[in-house]
């Protein structure tokens, strides 16, 4: 049971030893990240930039004006999270885990945050340090597991640790967040001010920003303890609480929660363990979803203002990043797209590329002189390009009238046969437009393709779309990315959701249950195209010039490759799969040979030694193989949905009587006497 | 155990011959390749009934639902649902003309709880398209509500104890428990006639008494018309108001539970030999 002190008042300064000990374990824990990435790498650098910016803007060290309210909004963000989130996870941490627990989790940290932040660093590029990070997390995760068989040790289970909280012990979670979060800023505070004081003394901090930290290091214990409290209340909100009757306000709520616990108390072990890790207090506290809110909050400010962060992360080179985390943008959204119609429906698409093909065309043949030539209107090129925000759906639209164009004489067929007709659909579509030359000029290209516009007024500023500024098509893909995953999740939290589903687990229960199956999965293959109609029409404009070259059928392979490493079904795994994808086989494959050439990198000996091997000449070879590795270790994706993960690790073989002269269901004659109209 | 003691209330329901029947099979033959499943197949259910197909492994039995239900498509003959000819439909349509079933080897969503499951089969009783679903408008939140008040409402129907489980994946649950889910999920479809291919498969004699009981329920209490497959003659006989059975694809008898019982071409059908039939049946 949660034991309440006597005195809890008197806690915060000179807590007991119980929480002491989940102190320590957690300030350490996240000490170690967010000093890594303070003075380590740049959250010190952002600070001062701001401060410079507000302090002293004449100092020959500041430049970047416009940065100062995004910078400055971002550490605001940042640094306030990760001190309410300690708060949280003082509070929520039942402390079940004991000493390996405390091990495990420095282990963990370092491994998840010190390691990616290292190699971020090291190779000066975000995604190539991720996917790197990824990797080596994948192996961490398998020394890990040997690392507890040899020790024998095995986490005990969440379920144990369920308790009805009552209205004193809510009130003490509260006061162990505050507790949690006041001395992390403290402490965090003082490292911040004894660091700064060093670099006063080596003569690279500005006397003004020495008043500032001073300032700092008594505003942050302050601002430590009322952000306690915002993490206390997290906690709570994810507390089974008592249900007698009346005893607050909130009547019905509360014996909600009450049979939410009986309900865990039925469930099988599995599955209580997925709803208990939520719970509060449990013995991994980071995993729950009160700690995701934090994470979220976290990553949100991170990639909202990542176009002003970039140049103080990395100095110089940023554009360039920008246009390619553009191009991963929409190889996103073709995740996204592509996870509807082989993870929530489960038809096997191999030819989704014709979908981005037509998307992108439909922009190019519209937003420039092509448009001219094929119909003979003349455009007006002030006006012109505003039509681009309306051709972003209506391309979309035209992409998904051609998925049911194709899908209506095709998906009758079952699982092998449509996953080759689509194939043929890849082949076919970016050829059609290759010799439909007249028009879009084959592989010389339509080039000149408008960019899109937006209002100018006193209060607007003018955006500058063109190719060479990256930020704005940044900002539209993020924001096409949001809507996607938006749609996304209210298309599989819905009747036709729920339908995709079922024809997935079993067609014929489905069509039994009144599912018509044609119309279901036209549905699927539609709303799959209408995605890719969005990226296209996107690449188109942002490019500018678009030529059949630029497509290949298997473009298909790999956006299907970010479907299943990711996990099918999965949409924040469709999304890790999109970005790990795209940097290993952009990124890191396709340049290992410039990689090599430079005397710094690991390769560079590799290179010396056999001067006339090309890594190009392997590229393939090496996506083939880490694709192969990845699925052999993680069959069910890197990020797994609940029910797919279930899938995978069952393997019950239903045996059932049946008739001899009835062909079995599941066998191909059965299948065969399926009519489906 | 005998089932028959029970008997004494449910069979008063009987619809006869008087009232319009609602599913009628006529001369339905089926025919795979060279081989004859179902020949020349005549039966009638009337509303209010609980009719049983009976017959040995092989007769073609599930053969005739899988042709009611729109899986296979009758090589000849007719099938009507109350007047209207089903053939040619595909499963779903059948479903929305009021017909609704459930399988011997259970085809339940595994992946899927078992609220979720119960969803599934409301699918026909919505109406959010994918517009509606992307925008959820008032209506489409209301109905979604709606929908899980009713499925709640179904799975109540076999007491609280699926109530309780309602958020578990169904591959987690008991073969009983799979068997009354799958009987939900049907009547979710809102049917006027139910199809149960095997209620009782798989389950113990505990499990099987209760089975007897929630269909007789489904009859009495939800005015279902029910044709129902069944293995153990034992169950069938106390609950039929009529049964069909099936040999070889042939329909060799039909009548009331003890007409068929003392039918010698049913023996002969079950046993080979007509010297054991009393210990045969009597198990």
């Amino acid at each position: 049971m949660l034991n309440v002190p006597e005195s809890i008042d008197s806690g915060l300064l000179a807590p007991n030893r119980q929480i002491r000990v989940l102190l320590i374990k957690w300030v350490i824990a996240l000490l170690i990240p967010v000093a890594v990435f303070t003075f380590g790498w740049s959250g010190e650098a952002i600070e001062n930039n701001v401060l410079l910016g507000i302090f002293s803007p004449n100092s020959s060290i500041f430049s970047d004006v416009p940065s100062i309210v995004q910078g400055g909004i971002f550490c605001a963000v940042f640094y306030a999270s990760v001190i309410a989130l300690v708060g949280y996870l003082v509070a929520a941490d039942d402390g079940r885990r004991g000493r390996y627990g405390i091990i495990e989790l420095w282990a963990d940290m370092i491994a998840y945050t010190v390691i990616p932040i290292l190699l971020i660093s090291w190779t000066n590029d975000l995604l190539i340090g991720l996917a790197l990070a990824v990797v080596i997390i994948a192996i961490y995760l398998f020394l890990r597991r040997a690392v507890r068989n040899i020790l024998h040790y095995s986490p005990p289970s969440p379920l144990t640790g369920i308790q009805v909280i009552d209205e004193e012990q809510r009130t003490f979670l509260i006061s162990k967040a505050r507790i949690g979060s006041f001395w992390f800023a403290t402490i965090f505070a003082i490292i911040s001010l004894i660091t700064d004081i060093i670099f006063f003394v080596l003569g690279s901090l500005p006397t003004a920003l020495l008043i500032w930290a001073a300032v700092r290091t008594l505003i942050l214990p302050i601002v430590g303890y009322f952000l306690g409290w915002l993490g206390g209340i997290v906690a709570v909100r994810q507390t089974i609480r008592e249900g007698a009757n009346g005893t607050t306000k909130n009547g019905t709520s509360l014996s909600k929660r009450v049979s939410k616990r009986q309900q865990l108390e039925g469930l099988s072990t599995a599955r209580a363990r997925e709803e208990a890790r939520n719970l509060v207090p449990n013995d991994q506290p980071l995993q729950s979803r009160g700690a995701w809110y934090f994470c979220m909050v976290l990553i949100a400010a991170f990639v909202l203002f990542y176009p002003v962060l970039d140049p103080v992360f990395f100095a110089f080179g940023t554009n360039g990043r920008l246009v390619g985390y553009d191009d991963l943008g929409y190889y996103v959204i073709l995740a996204l797209g592509l996870n509807i119609v082989v993870g929530f429906a489960g038809l096997l698409d191999l030819g989704y590329v014709a979908f981005f093909v037509l998307g992108t065309y439909t922009w190019a043949l519209v937003g420039s002189d092509q448009f001219t030539v094929i119909t003979g209107i003349v455009t007006n090129p002030q006006i012109w390009p505003w039509f681009f925000w309306p051709m972003l759906i209506i391309g979309a639209v035209i992409a998904a009238l051609w998925g049911v164009l194709l899908g209506a004489p095709t998906l009758r067929l079952r699982g092998d046969y449509l996953a080759i007709v689509t194939l043929g659909f890849g082949e076919i579509i970016p050829l059609f437009f290759q010799n439909l030359d007249k028009y879009t000029k084959g592989t010389n290209g339509v080039s000149g393709i408008y960019h899109p516009v937006t209002p100018c007024a006193s209060w607007f500023p003018c955006i500058d779309w063109s190719s060479y500024n990256p930020v704005p098509y940044y900002y539209l893909i993020l924001a096409l990315i949001v809507l996607c995953i938006f749609a996304n999740l209210r298309l599989r939290d819905s009747r036709l959701g729920r339908a995709w589903i079922a024809i997935r687990e079993d067609e014929i229960a489905a069509s039994s249950s009144g599912i018509n199956l044609v119309k279901t999965k036209l549905f699927a293959f539609a709303a799959g195209a209408f995605f890719a109609g969005i990226a296209g029409a996107y690449h188109a404009a942002k490019l500018g010039t678009v030529a059949s070259s630029d497509f290949n059928s298997t473009d298909s392979f790999v956006y299907l490759a970010m479907v299943v490493i990711g996990g099918l079904g999965s949409i924040p795994g469709v999304i890790l799969g999109a970005i790990i994808v795209y940097s290993l086989n952009e990124l890191i494959l396709a340049q290992l040979d410039s990689i090599a050439t430079n005397p710094s990198s690991f390769l560079y000996g590799f290179k010396q030694l056999f001067p006339a091997f090309n890594f190009t000449d392997i590229r393939n070879l090496l996506f083939g193989l880490l694709l192969i590795i990845i699925m052999i270790f993680r069959p069910e994706g890197l990020i797994p949905s609940a029910r797919r993960q279930r899938e995978l690790h069952q393997n019950i073989e239903e045996t059932a009587e049946v008739g001899s002269l009835d062909p079995p269901p599941g066998t191909s004659g059965f299948e065969k006497e399926i009519h489906v109209q | 155990m005998n089932f028959n003691q029970m008997d004494s209330t449910g069979a008063a329901a009987v619809t006869g011959p008087l009232a319009k029947p609602l599913l009628e099979l006529n001369a339905v033959t089926k025919q795979f390749g060279g081989l004859k499943a179902v020949e020349d197949v005549n039966f009638t259910v009337y509303p209010g009934q609980i009719v049983s197909i009976i017959g040995p492994n092989g007769a073609g039995k599930t053969t005739v639902f899988n042709l009611i239900t729109g899986l296979y498509r009758p090589t000849s003959g007719a099938i009507r649902l109350a007047g209207q000819s089903l053939i040619g439909l595909s499963p779903d349509k059948v479903v929305l003309r009021g017909l609704a079933r459930t399988f011997q080897n259970i085809r339940l969503f595994n992946n899927m709880t078992v609220l979720e499951n119960v969803l599934v089969g409301l699918h026909t009783q919505l109406k959010a398209g994918i517009i509606g679903s992307l925008f959820r408008p008032p209506a489409v939140v209301r109905e979604e509500a709606n929908a899980r008040k009713r499925a709640i409402e179904l799975l109540s129907f076999f007491g609280t104890a699926l109530l309780e489980r309602q958020e578990e994946y169904v591959m987690n649950l008991s073969y009983a428990d799979r068997r009354r889910i799958e009987i939900a999920r049907a009547l979710a479809a809102n049917p006027r006639l139910l199809l149960l291919d095997e209620p009782t498969a798989g389950m113990n004699e505990a499990e099987t008494l209760e089975a007897v009981k929630y269909i007789r329920r489904l009859r009495d209490e939800l005015k279902l018309t029910i044709l129902l497959i069944e293995h153990k003659l034992a169950v069938t006989m106390g609950m039929s108001d009529h049964i069909v059975v099936l040999d070889h694809g042939r329909k060799i008898a039909e009548g009331l539970p003890e007409q068929v019982r003392h039918n010698p071409e049913v023996i002969a059908a079950y046993l080979g030999k007509p010297t054991n039939v009393r210990r045969g049946i009597a198990d």
